[in-house]
């Protein structure tokens, strides 16, 4: 029936989703946070081995969710470990996504304070995107897979004319020497750097929404790989313009090289407008994605029509954005953020799929 | 008496739907139909449709044999060339050499098989029993005749079809292309559909629409193409109009869009008979009204909407270069005054220092907030825009001058805008209008409204936001079953090759996928 098609995505859609997701926040802030535990210029080595290690836990959940693949975590969670846990892991992970979702927002809303809008309140700035977001989700995985589509070509196109106008300040001994101080470094860094990559987790909610579940490894690598490619670009941009030390003093510091130069002869000379207005579109995305998957998780939970979970979490969502005091705080929620992803996606689907062999093999 | 009364009452009740009339007739049957009686017959005709003034009723003698007779027909809806000719001449001249020799002629009777098989010259002969049937034909053009001693009526074909002659089409002028656009003249338009070269498998299917006056409406597809389904989808909501009149196919597109709280058009509009066919080999469905020169077509997408069929008539060269800049006037008609004021009013930092202080400057002297200038300018030039369609044709272009005049030259000079505004909203405008569509252009028009006042609240994020929102309800929006978004995304390389470039026809050997066709090859 072409006029009640399913609830469906293709398998590059699911691929543009897990990019979306991926690309956020890390966009700015990966450059210091890896580069402040690293302290040499191999951070790119580091983000390469956090990209394998990423995409080794987004295999185990692929494969994971494989065994079911016409439900999601949130289904199948209590035919592994029961119902009591079952339920249990699934709010704890419903809760991730809601916090995802605070600190994306929250973190949007205070580069646009900083850049932007100085003298807005941030509830002003976070309650609109709330509204565009909601009125997204409404209508479901499809008009955000599609959605996704469209912001994804302006991201890339954008991204990499910004990024490669910077050239200008690029400076390779600011990278050298490679690997000067032995691996150790960079070893350091790979903790930051996987988190940056949270992201392949929707693929425990997205397979039975795919409408070919087998290709889910493929979308997941090329979901990954992309990512993978715009960090080390963006991590290697910024070093090398902005000299190792240069990086950890500042906030934002790919918002700061881009601020760094001008161009004169074109219509704009410097260039962070429109890098972040390609930046607010990926929030957008990963905001919108991570607040349908808590919504979605609390539907299939309690066995009810999603939408009035879609607005019943709105106003959590909000006062989670509104928690941290200041940048601080809100770092803090990121890090905090980032554990929980580690335990429950680096460890836990492990876990769960070794159970999930033994009892099959059992039954 | 007791007749006259129910007559009286199935005039009033005629104006029913198709159902009631049925009904009307099979359980009544006795009253509306024709008796043997010529008198009372004339009666009832006289009473059901007698007091129009354009309904006259010729009374004569068929042949010279005494045999009383009844033209009916309404002036100015028929031919009455072709009644004087072909009917009268062949009843009362002609009839009388020819019957005295005739076998079947019996003194005061008549055959209407003879009638109708020797004596009149013409091609649609046609019977009806009823009254209701004989007034509603006669008010469409044809010509009733009673016959004293024949029960049935006879309705002669004689409808005289006013047309004008084809012209241009005025909203959709192209520079190659062929000059014929469609008329008010139903006929005239599906036979031009028919010429457009020789398509056994076009079909056109007729509905009725309209309570009180019913009209004529054709679905129009290629059999072997189309999706069955969607065949389907457009006749069941045709089915479902339900109003007393339908003027335009404007009312037909409203009746059977998906949404009607979008702001977009989900059903594409158009005078040009070229564009349907390459619709319908495209396996989408036309509707074509009586009485409008516009045809339905749908479903549609928003790439649908932004071209024009000159794209494919030009080489491949030149039809991506326009195609892709008619993609920037979009993008130029929705945000150039938001991001204006944008960036004048919150971020005059991210433009060019330089442009920055010249453009501060030179609004120095003006007394509004950006978003105040822009609106006055912006609705100005709509008011211009409106007044110079309505005012008269020799008026027209005078008053364009003098709008433009005012509303740029004066307008500057008296510190009300500054004059880089007067260059965006100019911009804007052209821009608005280079769209190949009337209807996809108003709306990028209007929403560029609310974009000016996202940006005057929110600066750059406002517009960013605008932007989400509108492409939020845009991968929503769907056209018939089709995602009006679609080829765009869901990503399908292979239709991307007649998108945003219109690829070489050499390339574009299937026909779009979203539309489900029976035989997805178009080129071999």
């Amino acid at each position: 029936m072409i006029l009640n098609p399913k609830d469906r995505i293709t398998t590059p859609q699911t691929a543009v989703i897990i990019i979306n997701f991926i690309l956020g926040t890390g966009l700015l802030t990966l450059p210091r946070s890896s580069t402040e535990k690293v302290h040499t210029p191999d951070v790119w080595i580091s983000v390469i081995i956090g990209g394998i290690i990423a995409i080794i836990a987004g295999v185990i959940m692929v494969k994971l969710s494989q065994q079911f693949p016409d439900k999601t975590f949130y289904q199948y969670i209590n035919e592994i470990a029961g119902k009591w846990v079952g339920s249990f892991l699934s709010l704890v992970i419903i809760c991730y996504f809601l916090m995802t979702s605070g600190f994306q927002l929250r973190s949007m809303a205070e580069v646009v304070r900083y850049l932007l809008l100085e003298g807005t309140p941030t509830w002003a700035i976070i309650m609109i995107f709330m509204w565009v977001g909601l009125y997204l989700i409404i209508g479901g995985i499809n008009p955000i897979a599609r959605l996704f589509e469209i912001i994804l070509p302006l991201t890339v196109i954008l991204f990499l004319v910004v990024t490669f106008m910077s050239i200008k300040i690029f400076e390779i001994d600011n990278l050298r020497p490679v690997l000067g101080e032995g691996i150790t470094p960079v070893l350091k860094g790979v903790k930051t750097t996987a988190l940056a990559f949270s992201g392949p987790e929707i693929m425990l909610l997205l397979i039975p929404f795919m409408n070919q579940p087998k290709k889910a490894v493929k979308a997941l690598l090329v979901g990954v790989s992309i990512p993978l490619i715009f960090y080390v670009i963006t991590v290697v941009m910024v070093i090398g313009a902005l000299s190792v030390d240069g990086v950890v003093t500042r906030t934002w510091p790919t918002l700061d090289l881009i601020r760094s130069f001008e161009i004169s002869g074109l219509i704009f000379e410097r260039f962070e407008s429109l890098l972040l207005g390609v930046w607010v579109m990926q929030i957008f995305a990963t905001f919108s994605i991570s607040y349908f998957a808590a919504a979605l998780g609390l539907a299939q939970l309690k066995k009810k029509s999603i939408h009035p979970f879609m607005f019943g979490l709105l106003p959590i969502l909000y006062i989670i954005a509104m928690i941290p005091k200041n940048m601080n705080d809100l770092f803090k929620l990121g890090d905090f953020v980032g554990h929980m992803a580690l335990f429950l996606f680096g460890f836990l689907p492990l876990l769960l799929l070794i159970i999930s062999r033994i009892r099959g093999r059992k039954i | 008496m007791k007749m006259k009364e129910w007559i009286s009452k199935i005039g009033k009740k005629g104006k029913g739907t198709d159902k009631d009339k049925q009904e009307a007739n099979t359980s009544q049957d006795s009253t509306d139909q024709f008796t043997d009686n010529f008198n009372l017959n004339l009666e009832m005709v006289k009473q059901e449709i007698g007091h129009n003034w354009d309904v006259h009723f010729r009374e004569f003698n068929i042949g010279r044999t005494g045999i009383r007779s009844i033209i009916i027909y309404a002036d100015g809806l028929s031919d009455k060339e072709i009644i004087d000719k072909h009917i009268m001449t062949s009843l009362m001249v002609d009839f009388s050499a020819e019957y005295k020799q005739d076998l079947p002629y019996i003194k005061g009777s008549i055959s209407k098989e003879f009638i109708k098989n020797e004596v009149l010259s013409i091609s649609e002969v046609e019977e009806v029993g009823s009254i209701k049937e004989l007034a509603s034909k006669v008010l469409t053009g044809s010509t009733a005749l009673l016959i004293d001693g024949l029960v049935d009526a006879l309705i002669l074909g004689t409808t005289k079809i006013k047309t004008r002659t084809v012209e241009e089409p005025v909203s959709e002028a192209l520079v190659r292309g062929p000059r014929i656009g469609f008329t008010e003249s139903l006929v005239d338009n599906t036979s031009f559909l028919r010429s457009s070269g020789e398509i056994e498998n076009l079909s056109l299917v007729q509905f009725q629409v309209g309570k009180q006056s019913r009209k004529d409406l054709v679905v129009a597809y290629i059999k072997d193409i189309v999706d069955p389904e969607l065949v389907q989808e457009v006749e069941n909501r045709i089915k479902k109009i339900d109003i007393d009149n339908v003027p335009e196919s404007g009312y037909v597109e409203q009746l059977i869009e998906d949404n009607y709280l979008s702001p977009f058009p989900q059903v594409q509009n158009t005078e040009r008979p070229d564009r349907v066919i390459a619709a319908l080999m495209e396996g989408r469905v036309a509707i074509l009204l009586d009485g409008t020169p516009f045809a339905l077509i749908v479903p549609v997408t928003l790439s649908m909407m932004l071209q024009s069929p000159e794209d494919y008539y030009e080489r491949w060269i030149p039809g991506t270069f326009i195609r892709l800049l008619r993609y920037l006037t979009v993008v130029l008609a929705l945000f150039t005054p938001s991001l204006y004021i944008a960036f004048i009013s919150f971020h005059s930092g991210l433009i060019p220092t330089k442009l920055a202080i010249s453009i501060i400057g030179t609004r120095s002297g003006v007394p509004f907030p950006a978003l105040i200038e822009a609106l006055f300018m912006e609705i100005s030039i709509e008011i211009l825009r409106e007044a110079g369609l309505r005012l008269p044709k020799p008026i027209g272009p005078a008053m364009g001058i003098v709008g433009g005049l005012i509303i740029g030259e004066a307008a500057v000079q008296a510190g009300i805008v500054s004059p880089v505004l007067v260059i965006v909203v100019a911009l804007t405008a052209i821009s608005s209008f280079s769209i190949p569509h009337y209807s996809i252009g108003i709306t990028l028009r209007i929403l560029r409204f609310p974009a000016m006042i996202c940006a005057a609240t929110f600066g750059l994020y406002g517009v960013i936001l605008f932007f989400l929102l509108m492409t939020s309800h845009l991968v929503k929006l769907k056209s018939f079953g089709v995602p009006y978004m679609s080829p765009a995304v869901p990503y399908r390389l292979s239709e991307w090759k007649d998108l945003m470039v219109r690829m070489p026809l050499m390339m574009m050997k299937r026909r779009p996928k979203m539309m489900h066709t029976k035989n997805p090859i178009r080129k071999g």
